[in-house]
């Protein structure tokens, strides 16, 4: 037993050290993390599938590559459908912009003005807050796109081939670093990676479905009502809808700026637009609440709500916007991680007799 | 230096196949074809223990079973009023396992499960493991070689059933006979007196 201790310590300072090294690298590169993050996104979205052609008897290697192929035909022609539509609206939202800030400003006074004679203020509130954040954001973005296009284009390349070699080498690479796992942790490691691969799976499969779902409907339904952007609406929807309880919140605020800007009234009388942009947003959202959070992510996450807002918000913090959207996944491996090693340590055993 | 590199390869393939034919020979995964041990040898774990060291200790949540690759392991249950994490307490020996042997299986079914006795490696010793998560995993991407060995799984629990059942059986009429021969005894004594 003597004998032992010197090995274990070796091994677990060589995965303390890997850890630490991967973790470095993973946050110092930027790059580097939102690449490995999408990767493990398509590793888990296209497992499944790849699993059910080796069931059918056809090769990991040959399956997988025959998968990639399937899926880059399907994204090319998406991408050649939905690309465009996004980029001409993109333009046409830069041609409007200008309007679209006046018009925010003018909704914004006159909102102020009502406040400032319902409670009898002097000083102006926000407009002029307003207007300064809206005047930096403005050049900051259009400084950032360059570097936002160029990282973009590295992700790009990067993300796919990581998840390649996720899907070919991953059972591989994972008994390789369980190999590394000294005895008497290896039990209670090989579960808790496979608790965490499961539960990080169908996290991430429940989020993309509802994504879609709430995309789609979005899309169609401004779509019906004919209202402008829907494409790039519907995008933006689906892409907060991946941050729980505050990301739907935030996905329907621009089309609610751009109602109130181009019905320029408010108060006075409730223009038929909201209650139509309300509608297609609230059917989107009632579908994903009443099909995909019950049957699907409210097993997968067991946070309670008060948890899930607390760490949204150190997520944000740390890492901005993709903290927020991983921020959930990461709490939960987390009370996950917390519970194994509890139970081990601490936690009760079956009695004897 | 490359001497050294060469020997490390071939010895990792002599290793891979020696675990091969091993898995091949095994109860558990006899009905398997050559290219399911194959996939299967991918799968498993195979782990190095040092004389005295413990392999899992009574009451511990098991994951999975162990096949004994080469060494000695003894599986001792302890005396159950004391917990067994507490050192010091009453070992009782049960068997010595060796090469070919297996144990833990309940471990592969049961869910919670804890392990119903301690495994020690006596000399220094190579086991393979398989585990829950392994087991899931073939059902995962190969279903039929994934029913070949629970239906394997299936007999070995079944012969333990039996064995177990057996064992009760006799230790019943053991108990029976030992207080029909007490009643005798405090019958003759109540005659005599």
């Amino acid at each position: 037993m003597k004998n032992t201790l010197p090995r274990e310590t070796v091994r677990l300072l060589i995965i303390a050290g890997f850890s630490a090294l991967a973790l470095y690298l993973v946050f110092y590169i930027q790059n580097l993390l939102i690449s490995l993050v999408l990767a493990f996104v398509i590793f888990y979205l296209l497992s499944p599938i790849i699993n059910l052609c080796e069931r059918r008897g056809l090769n990991r290697s040959v399956a997988i590559f025959t998968i990639y192929s399937i899926n880059s035909l399907f994204v090319v022609a998406m991408f050649s459908v939905f690309i465009p539509l996004i980029i001409d609206q993109l333009a046409l939202l830069e041609q409007e912009l200008p309007d679209l800030q006046a018009g925010l400003l003018t909704l914004v006074s006159k909102v102020e003005n009502k406040l400032q004679n319902t409670f009898h203020f002097e000083e102006p509130l926000f407009r002029e807050n307003l207007r300064q954040w809206m005047i930096s954001q403005t050049s900051q973005y259009t400084s950032l796109i360059p570097k936002w296009i160029s990282d973009s284009l590295t992700t790009l390349f990067l993300t796919p081939f990581l998840a390649f070699f996720m899907l070919r080498d991953g059972s591989l690479m994972k008994r390789q670093l369980l190999n590394l796992v000294p005895n008497r942790f290896f039990e209670t490691v090989l579960k808790l990676l496979y608790d965490m691969n499961e539960q990080v799976g169908n996290f991430i499969r429940a989020r993309i479905a509802e994504a879609l779902i709430v995309g789609l409907v979005t899309w169609v339904g401004l779509l019906v009502i004919g209202f402008p952007y829907a494409a790039l609406l519907a995008l933006f929807a689906a892409l907060t809808n991946l941050i729980p309880y505050i990301g739907p919140v935030f996905g329907a605020i621009p089309a609610f700026i751009i109602v109130f800007v181009h019905s320029n009234i408010l108060f006075e009388s409730m223009s038929i637009n909201i209650l139509a942009v309300s509608s297609v947003y609230l059917i989107a959202h009632a579908l994903d609440a009443i099909f995909i959070i019950p049957i699907v992510v409210a097993k997968i996450v067991n946070l309670h709500p008060v948890s899930v807002v607390l760490v949204i918000i150190v997520g944000a913090q740390l890492l901005g916007v993709l903290g927020m959207i991983i921020s959930i996944p990461v709490a939960s491996l987390l009370k996950l991680l917390i519970s194994t090693f509890y139970q081990q340590t601490l936690g009760p055993r079956r009695p004897l007799h | 230096m490359v001497q050294f590199l060469w020997e490390n390869v071939l010895r990792k393939k002599r290793d891979e196949n020696n675990v091969l034919s091993f898995l091949k020979k095994s109860f558990l995964f006899k009905d398997l074809t050559s290219s399911e041990v194959d996939f299967l040898a991918h799968i498993v774990h195979v782990r190095h223990f040092e004389a005295g060291e413990k392999i899992f200790t009574q009451g511990d949540p098991g994951v999975g079973m162990y096949l004994v690759f080469n060494g000695n392991i003894d599986i001792i249950m302890h005396d159950p009023s004391v917990e067994p994490r507490h050192s010091k307490i009453e070992e009782i020996f049960i068997t010595r396992l060796e090469k070919g042997d297996f144990f833990g299986e309940l471990s592969l079914i049961e869910d919670p499960s804890y392990r119903s006795a301690s495994a020690l490696s006596v000399t220094k010793s190579t086991l393979i493991g398989f585990f829950k998560p392994d087991l899931l995993q073939v059902i995962q991407r190969n279903p039929h070689t994934g029913n070949k060995i629970i239906l394997r799984l299936a007999e070995i629990l079944g012969k333990r059933l039996r064995e177990t059942t057996e064992k009760v059986t006799e230790l019943v009429t053991e108990l029976n006979q030992v207080k029909v021969a007490e009643k005798g005894k405090s019958s003759e004594k109540h005659f005599t007196s």
